[in-house]
C-alpha cells in the first residue's frame, strides 16, 4: 500500500476512470501527479458502469469529441494488447413504436453527414445481426463504431499507465478540505493528512457538488440512481451487439436501456426510468436495488429476449451518476486559480474519460490537450460555469 | 414470462426451519399471531435436526431427526403455515413491516409476502479455508458430507473417506456415519487428544456427558484411523482427489511438514474448519452486524432478551447471531418468536418467562463458547498456499491476483471484489468468502475492518421469469416514473 505524499504537482480527487485517465494524462506531461480515492479505486460509478464507448444518439454537436474519444479507447487498447475486453461489437437501438422510425431515421441522416457508418435497419436486419432478439420491434438503428470494455480490468489498465508514467495513487482517503491560500487553490486536507499541491481537479462523479462546495463553488450536479443486473452466464454470442432503446418520439422521456453480454458470459442489462431526485446523500447510503427498478429491466430484457426467461438472475447492484441540468459533462478550471473539474458524466463517463482527461491537460498546464479544432468546441461544449453564466444573465 | 406468484400476508415471517426457526415460529403462533415459516429444504429441521432420506432407515430414530419432527409437528400444531422448497430471494421494508420474496420449488414458482414483523434464523454456512488442492472433485465440506448421508446419498466418489478439521462438529459428523453404518478410514483432528482438558471443559455440564460418551463411541464404531493434532497440508491428484497430505502441528497450528504423511486411495476428503452466520436476509434489512471469531465471524446483533435486531420489527434467531449450536438456537427462537408476536398483538410479552428464557440462552451460550475455546477455528490456511492457487473458484481468481489487488490499494473485501472479481459469480462469495478474509489477513487487513460483502438483490440465483413474478406481486411504490414502453 502506498503513503500519502506532502506535496504534488497536481492532486486529483476521485479514482473512477475519469480521474484515473487525469492522472495518467498529468503524468505525461512530466508532472507528478496525485490520485486519492476515498474508498476503493473504481468502487463507485466506475465499477458498476456498463461501459460502452460510441457516438450513437448521442448528440450532434458532441459527434467530433466523441469520435476522437472512441478512438482513444480503440488507440489504448491496441497500444496495450488489449488487457481490458475492448470489443468494437456496435449498438442495435430497437424502435418498438411507428412514430419512433421517424426519431431513429432523423438520427441516422444526422450523423451519416458527419461520415457516421450508421444506418436504418428493417426488424429481418436486426435480426440478422442479434438472432435472439426476438420481441416485437419494428426497425433499428444500427452503429458499428460501439465498443465496450470490461469496466474493472479498464480502471485497472489506466492506473497501472498512471502509476508507471509517474503518478501517485492512494484509496481509502477521503478529501475532506480543500485549502485555499491567496485566492488561489493551495492543495487538500484528507483523512489521513495534508497535501499541498498547486492544482486540484474534482472527478469525484456524484460526490462533486460536495467537493466543489468546499470552495464556495455551485456546481449544479445531481446524483441519479440508476441500476444493473447480471444473468448467470450464457454460451458466447447469446446477445452480440450493445443493445438500446432509440430515442422516443414527442419528447417522451423514454428512459434509459442497455443489454450486453460481458466477456465472462454474464448478460448485464438495466433500465434507468425518468430521473427523479434521490434523498438528500443517497449516493452515501442507499446500497439495495428498489424491487421495482429489477421488475422493470426484467421486463425490458425478456420482452426483446423472451427466450432468456428460465435464466437465472445473479445479481443486481445500483449505481449513482452524477447529472447535470443539460446532461453534458462540466470539464475545465473553475473561478479559483488551480481548481479544475470533470464530472456529471449522466452515466457516460467510460466513454469520454480518455478525450476529458486530454482536456483537462490543458486546463492544468496550459499547453497540449486535444486537437485544436476539438479543443475550442470541448471548451465551449463542457464549460463548467454555464449555468452560473446563465443565471446571472 | 407468464409465470404467476401467490401473494400471502402474516404477522410473522419465519426465515428458516431448523430448530431455531421452528421454535420462534411455534411461540408466535401458541401466542396468537398468524405465522408462516418458510425453508429452503424439502422437509424442515434445517441442518442439525435434517430429517433423513429413508424414513425408516437408521437415522430416522436418532435424538436430532425426532427432535426436527416434534418441532415441526408442534409448530403445525400451533397453526403454523410451513412452506418447504421456498427459499428466499430477497427482503425490503415496507413501512412499519417487510416484503418478502421467494421461489418455490428450485424456481418454478415464486411467492411474495407482505409481514408485520420477520424472524431470520437462517443458520450457518461452512467456512471452507483455502488450502493447496482445496478444489479438486472429491474435496467437500464435512458439512455436506453429513448431508448426504442423512439424505441417503453416496459421497461423490469411491475409495477411501478421510473426514478432517476441527470442533465438536467433526464428531457429529462422524457419528452421523456410524448411525448410517457408513465407513470413514481416517480422522484427522487439528486439535491434540487432551483427555484432561476435555474433562475439565465437560465437568461443569454433566447433562452434556453422554452425548460427549456417545459421540466418542460412534468415532470408535466407524472405525476410522485417527490421527490428533494433525491437519490436511495438501490434497492430491490430477483431475480429482486421490491422496491426502497430513502433518502433526505444533501449539500455534503450524504443520511439520518433514513429518508430513501421504494417505493414497483416497475418494473423498470431507473437511470442516467450522461455521459462520448465514447473514443476507439480515444485511439485506439493513440490520447491525459485528465480528467476533469465537462466533464464527460476521454475525446479526440481537438483542439477548428480544432477539430484536437494530431495525425494529426484525428479529434474529439461532446461528444467523453467532454459531453456538443446538441449544441456543432452541432459546433464541423461542425468544424471538415471543417478542415478534408481542409486537405484533400490541402486547408485552411474560416479564417472567422472558427472563427465564434469558437466563438459558446465556446458559447455553456459556457452553457454546467453552466449546469454541476446545476447539478454536483457525483465522488462517494451515499452510502458505502456492501464488496460483484458486481462491474463487466462481470466477477463477487466484491467491496472486488477490495479493495484487491489496498491493495496488484494496483494503477491504468490497475493494479486492471489485478490482478481481472474486465473489461475483454464482456463489456471490459464500465459498470463498473465508478465503477471501484469510488472504486479507494475511496482507496486514483484520478481518473485522475488512467487512463483509452486502448482500443484493437476489440473495441465491433465481430465474429472471421467477423474481419477475415474485416482485409483480407487490405494488411499485418505489419506481418513479414510468418505464419503458
Amino acid at each position: 500500500m502506498t503513503d500519502l505524499p506532502h506535496s504534488a504537482d497536481a492532486v486529483v480527487v476521485g479514482g473512477g476512470i475519469l480521474g484515473a485517465a487525469t492522472a495518467r494524462a498529468l503524468a505525461r506531461t512530466g508532472m507528478k501527479p496525485l490520485l486519492l480515492e476515498a474508498r476503493a479505486f473504481g468502487g463507485a460509478v466506475t465499477g458498476a458502469s456498463l461501459a460502452a464507448i460510441g457516438t450513437h444518439m448521442h448528440g450532434i454537436e458532441e459527434y467530433p469529441l466523441l469520435r476522437h474519444a472512441g478512438q482513444l479507447w480503440s488507440d489504448l487498447a491496441e497500444a496495450t494488447g488489449n488487457p481490458f475486453e475492448y470489443n468494437r461489437q456496435g449498438k442495435l437501438c430497437y424502435i418498438l413504436h411507428p412514430e419512433d422510425r421517424a426519431v431513429g431515421a432523423d438520427w441516422v441522416a444526422r450523423e451519416q453527414a458527419l461520415g457516421a457508418e450508421v444506418a436504418l435497419l428493417t426488424p429481418e436486419e436486426a435480426r440478422e445481426r442479434e438472432p435472439l432478439m426476438t420481441g416485437p420491434l419494428i426497425g433499428a438503428t444500427w452503429a458499428p463504431d460501439t465498443a465496450t470494455v470490461n469496466p474493472f480490468l479498464g480502471l485497472r489498465t489506466v492506473l497501472r499507465l498512471a502509476r508507471e508514467a509517474g503518478a501517485t495513487a492512494v484509496a481509502n482517503t477521503p478529501v475532506t478540505a480543500l485549502r485555499i491560500d491567496g485566492g488561489r487553490i493551495a492543495g487538500v486536507e484528507t483523512s489521513c493528512g495534508a497535501v499541498s499541491a498547486p492544482h486540484v481537479v474534482l472527478t469525484g462523479g456524484p460526490w462533486t457538488a460536495r467537493l466543489a462546495a468546499m470552495a464556495g463553488i455551485v456546481l449544479p450536479i445531481r446524483p441519479r440512481q440508476a441500476q444493473c443486473l447480471a444473468s448467470m452466464r450464457q454460451p458466447p454470442g447469446t446477445i452480440r451487439r450493445v443493445i438500446s432503446a432509440c430515442e422516443r418520439a414527442g419528447g417522451v422521456d423514454s428512459g434509459y436501456t442497455q443489454i450486453q453480454q460481458a466477456a465472462s458470459g454474464q448478460v448485464l442489462f438495466n433500465t434507468v426510468t425518468a430521473p427523479f431526485d434521490p434523498p438528500e446523500g443517497a449516493q452515501d447510503h442507499i446500497h439495495e436495488v428498489p424491487p421495482g427498478f429489477v421488475l422493470e429491466s426484467i421486463e425490458t430484457l425478456l420482452m426483446l429476449f423472451p427466450s432468456l426467461a428460465a435464466q437465472p438472475l445473479l445479481r443486481s447492484w445500483v449505481r449513482f451518476e452524477g447529472v447535470t441540468p443539460d446532461s453534458r459533462f462540466l470539464a475545465g478550471s473553475l473561478p479559483l486559480p488551480g481548481l479544475h473539474v470533470a464530472a456529471g458524466d449522466n452515466g457516460s463517463g467510460y466513454c469520454r474519460a480518455l478525450m476529458l482527461a486530454d482536456h483537462l491537460v490543458a486546463a492544468v498546464t496550459g499547453a497540449g490537450g486535444l486537437p485544436e479544432d476539438l479543443a475550442a468546441l470541448a471548451a465551449r461544449f463542457y464549460a463548467p460555469m454555464r449555468f452560473a453564466q446563465r443565471d446571472a444573465a | 414470462m407468464t409465470m404467476a406468484a401467490d401473494l400471502l400476508s402474516c404477522d410473522v415471517a419465519v426465515i428458516g426451519a431448523g430448530p431455531a426457526g421452528l421454535a420462534a415460529a411455534k411461540e408466535a403462533a401458541a401466542a396468537g399471531a398468524d405465522v408462516l415459516c418458510l425453508d429452503l429444504y424439502d422437509r424442515p429441521g434445517g441442518q442439525y435436526a435434517m430429517q433423513p432420506g429413508d424414513p425408516s432407515g437408521p437415522l430416522a430414530a436418532s435424538e436430532a431427526a425426532r427432535l426436527g419432527r416434534d418441532l415441526a409437528e408442534a409448530a403445525r400444531a400451533a397453526g403454523v403455515r410451513l412452506l418447504s422448497r421456498a427459499e428466499l430471494f430477497w427482503a425490503a421494508p415496507e413501512g412499519e413491516g417487510f416484503l418478502l420474496y421467494a421461489a418455490l420449488d428450485g424456481g418454478a414458482g415464486a411467492l411474495a409476502v407482505r409481514a408485520r414483523a420477520v424472524v431470520v434464523a437462517a443458520g450457518a454456512m461452512e467456512r471452507p479455508l483455502p488450502f493447496p488442492g482445496w478444489t479438486l472433485p472429491g474435496v467437500i465440506g464435512a458439512g455436506a458430507a453429513q448431508r448426504l448421508v442423512k439424505s441417503g446419498g453416496a459421497l461423490p466418489f469411491g475409495g477411501k473417506v478421510v473426514l478432517a478439521g476441527t470442533g465438536a462438529f467433526l464428531m457429529a459428523v462422524a457419528s452421523t456415519f456410524a448411525k448410517a453404518g457408513r465407513r470413514i478410514d481416517h480422522f484427522v483432528e487439528r486439535q491434540p487428544l487432551r483427555p484432561l482438558s476435555s474433562l475439565t471443559m465437560l465437568a461443569p455440564w454433566p447433562s452434556r456427558w453422554s452425548a460427549a460418551a456417545g459421540l466418542l463411541a460412534d468415532l470408535r464404531r466407524t472405525g476410522a484411523q485417527q490421527h490428533h493434532g494433525h491437519a490436511v497440508t495438501r490434497a492430491l491428484g490430477r483431475d480429482r482427489l486421490e491422496a491426502v497430505e497430513i502433518a502433526p502441528v505444533d501449539a500455534l497450528g503450524r504443520p511439520d511438514l518433514s513429518r508430513a504423511e501421504r494417505i493414497g486411495g483416497v475418494g473423498a476428503l470431507c473437511i470442516g474448519y467450522g461455521f459462520q452466520p448465514v447473514i443476507d436476509a439480515t444485511t439485506a434489512l439493513g440490520a447491525d452486524h459485528a465480528h467476533n471469531p469465537a462466533l464464527g465471524g460476521w454475525h446479526c446483533l440481537a438483542r439477548p432478551d428480544s432477539g430484536e435486531t437494530s431495525r425494529p420489527g426484525l428479529y434474529a434467531a439461532g446461528e444467523t447471531c453467532g454459531i453456538g449450536g443446538m441449544r441456543p438456537a432452541l432459546v433464541s427462537g423461542r425468544i424471538a418468536g415471543l417478542s415478534a408476536a408481542a409486537r405484533v398483538l400490541g402486547r408485552t410479552p411474560d416479564p417472567g418467562l422472558m427472563r427465564s428464557l434469558a437466563a438459558e440462552l446465556a446458559k447455553a451460550r456459556r457452553f457454546a463458547v467453552s466449546l469454541a475455546a476446545h476447539w478454536p477455528a483457525p483465522e488462517a490456511p494451515p499452510v502458505p498456499l502456492p501464488e496460483a492457487e484458486v481462491i474463487c473458484r466462481c470466477e477463477d481468481v487466484r491467491l496472486s491476483d488477490i495479493r495484487a489487488a491489496v498491493q495496488a490499494g484494496a483494503a477491504e473485501t468490497f475493494a479486492v471484489k471489485m478490482w478481481t472479481r472474486a465473489g461475483m459469480g454464482p456463489c456471490q462469495g459464500r465459498v470463498c468468502g473465508a478465503a477471501l478474509a484469510a488472504a486479507l489477513a494475511e496482507a496486514g487487513v483484520p478481518p473485522g475492518q475488512a467487512g463483509y460483502n452486502r448482500a443484493h438483490l437476489p440473495l441465491r440465483p433465481v430465474p429472471m421469469n421467477a423474481v419477475h413474478a415474485a416482485l409483480a406481486r407487490t405494488a411499485r411504490p418505489d419506481t418513479p416514473g414510468t418505464g419503458p414502453a
